[in-house]
């Protein structure tokens, strides 16, 4: 059956084959806060079947629910019959703003970055005292989260390359625009080219992403297949750092945080816990941990445009901290960091690093 | 409904706990049947107060409330049919009381029947009715359809652990039943009459169950047979042996099969598979009625049987039990989880009409379900915007209850009769128990505003 909209024709039969049995209710960071089943996977499949039937319009009534989805994919993970929620959400929202309703902070970060080159426009990059734009083996790109709101990490991410004599260089990179897609637009093919051309004038055989976000739109998005077709690896950075041993050691309690971006969607799991082991003998998990664990609240554009709940979110991620009696939370996506630590309680005496972040501070103590 | 009833409600509940937004009434116009229809305003109380006065104003108002836990009714119970108010208890999650000394757990209607069982792990107890959708579904939920699960046949179902409500009547007033002892004869069972009333009888805001020692282990085995009449001879035999097996499970052949047609399983096609779990303190314990156990599988001509005492191990022996809804959900658009009981000595007369009803109606109807207490679940995958194909389903479905009740059945085992099963209740209930179920309505719910249409108790 022809559909009205673009999400109809991709995912008429995902939307039908949910069985509405509401299993979603038991991962969904958003309901599991709000307790609104209308936020669930289940609330908005129904919804858009409305839609699919012409009972409803896909209009701004429905941007509170639609919008609001971290597109963590916990949801896809449990469900029995195996429908993929966040793709489905990524396409729904690309309809609406196609008909003129989109959520007005995602509307102004598309036009951000039709202006900036980064989603926080700044004018002014970071300077992080590295060499840029040289050739070197590796390229570091770091993201615009770590670059702006998260500097401390990333320098500390760079301090450990230098420590283990990578040869790498940094970029005049802008945003990889990646997020975009999950917002209601396309990835700006501008931005893309930009980044793919500086990667590819370095001659690195490789890039390391301190963002999981960014290394899956390099991996995944066609505006980025330069990159593939001419030989270079994407990895992350807890791909990269699983190999070395720093040789250092703490005897507090470390639990790991796992990023959607790097878990649910990459499949990452264990290279983060290799490399964190290897530091930290007293290693806890939270009680939902790898592809049960809980979405930190920032993801799918829910930080910008619903920040109570997503802090809310957040501070539902640390109380399983507490109850896992950490001292320190390592995860490996700086927008994690972040939102963690902008929903941390004064009383909360635990902290929270990239585990990048922490190997440097461990050693940086032992000198 | 007019603006100043909704006002009114705003009063009760407050701002925050109050929505007629479209995105809320199409979330809340389904549960997990096929039924569906939208309320006019959803609320969220959170406190037994705000439902006394919610129903005070329903019964002066007289718009019908549907009271709601998680929404996993597979039968219609949480659909609002006639519009009206969904009250929505998730918000009334709190665990109240957890007495180890009395054995007993007091709890508000929404805490999810996971979260209670993770309170109770650090003390070695549990509340043993299980349903599949333990993660997520609410004991006030399981209290409204006296739900069960696979360790039915040793452990019963909520209702044995139901000792005390607390419940909010459609006039307003709040009733207390039951009382906090292990055994009371003291009046009529008022706490057992509103187990399974589907939330047409009063508004339950406050349970008291009943909790068990857990015991710490157990041992598992599977069994195939190429024969139902040997598996059905084995679950027989087991059941009057003097073992009481924690699980006892069955997967019939059309299961099996479309389990291998989408997945790299490789099950072995027999006509039934039985699973069997037994439990205990020790391994002694468990391995005595697991030998018990496959002594009888192998004396009813099992062709293989598995075994392992081990938690560890006993996954393998469970992925054909347990993959079955995840497939089944995923080969279809639409999806009828059935639910019927048979006597015991009638589960395999059961299957074997299941697959032939599936056959002359040409539906598929794979069947697992609990075989160790004669309940039954056929889950018919078909196509719901293929007209003919929901009829052939209609007929078949018809076919089965007669049979179920020819063979001295029910109706449902553990989903209730909600909407789904309306049109079967004369086979199963004479004019006489009609009458008396619709009199026990009346008295409770005089103006039937308390979860209208359900249970094929209107006239």
């Amino acid at each position: 059956m022809e559909g009205k909209y673009e999400f109809e024709k991709k995912f008429r039969d995902q939307v039908l084959r949910c069985s509405s049995c509401g299993f979603c209710r038991a991962v969904c960071p958003v309901f599991g806060l709000t307790k609104r089943p209308a936020f669930n996977a289940r609330g908005k499949m129904l919804v858009l079947k409305e839609v699919m039937d012409g009972n409803i319009e896909l209009d701004d009534q429905l941007i509170e629910t639609l919008f609001q989805c971290t597109t963590c994919a916990s949801c896809s993970e449990q469900c029995p019959s195996g429908v993929q929620p966040p793709e489905i959400m990524k396409q729904v929202r690309k309809d609406m703003v196609h008909k003129g309703s989109c959520h007005p902070v995602f509307e102004g970060m598309n036009q951000i970055l039709q202006e900036h080159t980064n989603i926080y426009a700044e004018d002014e990059p970071e300077d992080f005292e590295r060499a840029r734009n040289k050739k070197a083996e590796y390229v570091f790109f770091i993201g615009c989260v770590g670059s702006y709101r998260e500097d401390e990490a990333t320098m500390a991410t760079l301090d450990i390359l230098d420590h283990l004599k990578v040869d790498y260089t940094l970029i005049d990179e802008v945003c990889c625009s990646g997020a975009l897609e999950d917002v209601g637009f396309e990835i700006n093919g501008r931005l893309a080219e930009k980044n793919v051309e500086l990667i590819l004038e370095t001659g690195a055989k490789a890039v390391i992403t301190g963002c999981p976000y960014c290394s899956r739109t390099f991996n995944g998005k066609p505006q980025y297949q330069g990159l593939k077709d001419a030989g270079v690896e994407i990895i992350h950075i807890s791909q990269f750092l699983k190999d070395f041993d720093l040789g250092v050691k703490t005897d507090k309690a470390v639990t790991y945080h796992d990023p959607c971006d790097l878990g649910r969607h990459c499949d990452i799991y264990e290279e983060p816990r290799e490399t964190i082991r290897k530091i930290a003998p007293n290693f806890v998990e939270m009680r939902h941990n790898r592809a049960d664990a809980l979405c930190c609240g920032a993801g799918g554009g829910v930080r910008g445009a619903f920040a109570k709940n997503s802090i809310a979110m957040a501070r539902r991620r640390l109380e399983e901290v507490e109850e896992a009696g950490a001292e320190i939370v390592l995860t490996e996506c700086n927008s994690c960091v972040h939102n963690l630590n902008n929903a941390k309680l004064r009383a909360q005496k635990f902290k929270i690093y990239t585990t990048s972040q922490f190997l440097w501070q461990l050693l940086e103590e032992q000198d | 409904m007019d603006t100043t009833i909704k006002q009114s409600l705003k009063e009760i509940v407050g701002e925050e706990n109050f929505t007629d937004s479209l995105i809320d009434l199409i979330a809340y116009s389904k549960d997990s049947s096929e039924h569906h229809h939208r309320p006019d305003v959803a609320l969220w109380p959170v406190n037994t107060e705000q439902i006394s006065a919610i129903m005070k104003l329903a019964s002066r108002e007289k718009f019908p409330i549907v009271p709601r836990g998680a929404g996993t009714s597979l039968a219609g119970l949480a659909v609002p049919e006639q519009g009206g108010i969904i009250l929505d208890l998730g918000r009334m999650d709190k665990i109240i009381d957890v007495n180890i000394e009395d054995r007993l757990v007091v709890v508000q209607p929404g805490v999810v029947y996971a979260d209670l069982d993770r309170a109770l792990a650090p003390y070695g107890f549990f509340f043993p009715p299980d349903p599949a959708s333990g993660a997520v579904c609410t004991l006030g939920g399981n209290v409204a359809t006296n739900a069960g699960g696979i360790k039915g046949a040793k452990y019963g179902t909520t209702k044995d652990y139901v000792l005390a409500l607390e419940v909010v009547l459609p006039d307003g007033r709040i009733l207390h039943t039951g009382s906090k002892c292990m055994k009371s004869v003291s009046g009529y069972d008022l706490t057992k009459l509103l187990v399974g009333s589907e939330g047409t009888l009063g508004i339950v805001t406050e349970i008291t169950l009943k909790i068990n020692p857990k015991p710490p282990l157990i041992s598992t085995s599977m069994a195939t047979f190429e024969n139902l009449e040997d598996a059905g001879r084995a679950v027989n035999q087991i059941m009057y042996s003097g073992i009481l097996p924690s699980a006892l499970e069955v997967v019939d052949q059309q299961t099996l099969r479309v389990i291998n047609e989408n997945t790299d399983l490789g099950l072995p096609v027999v006509e039934a598979l039985l699973v069997a779990e037994t439990d205990g303190y020790t391994k002694d314990e468990t391995v005595f009625q697991m030998e018990k156990i496959i002594e009888i599988f192998k004396k009813n001509n099992a062709s293989s049987v598995k075994y392992a005492d081990e938690k560890e191990l006993a996954e393998a022996l469970w992925t054909a039990r347990k993959s079955s809804y995840g497939v089944l959900a995923r080969i279809n658009n639409n999806l009828l989880v059935e639910d019927l009981a048979v006597p015991i000595s009638k589960v395999p007369d059961m299957l074997r009409a299941i697959s032939d009803i599936a056959m002359k109606h040409d539906v598929k109807m794979p069947t697992v379900g609990h075989a160790g207490d004669g309940n039954l679940h056929p889950v018919i995958c078909f196509d719901g915007t293929d007209p003919r194909e929901v009829k052939r389903v209609e007929e078949a479905s018809t076919e089965l209850f007669e049979k179920v009740i020819e063979l001295g059945g029910t109706l449902t085992g553990e989903h209730g009769i909600g909407l789904a099963k309306i049109p079967f209740m004369g086979l199963e209930h004479d004019e006489i128990s009609m009458d008396i179920m619709r009199s026990i309505k009346r008295l409770f719910d005089p103006d039937n505003i308390l979860n209208p249409g359900k249970m094929g108790l209107e006239e």
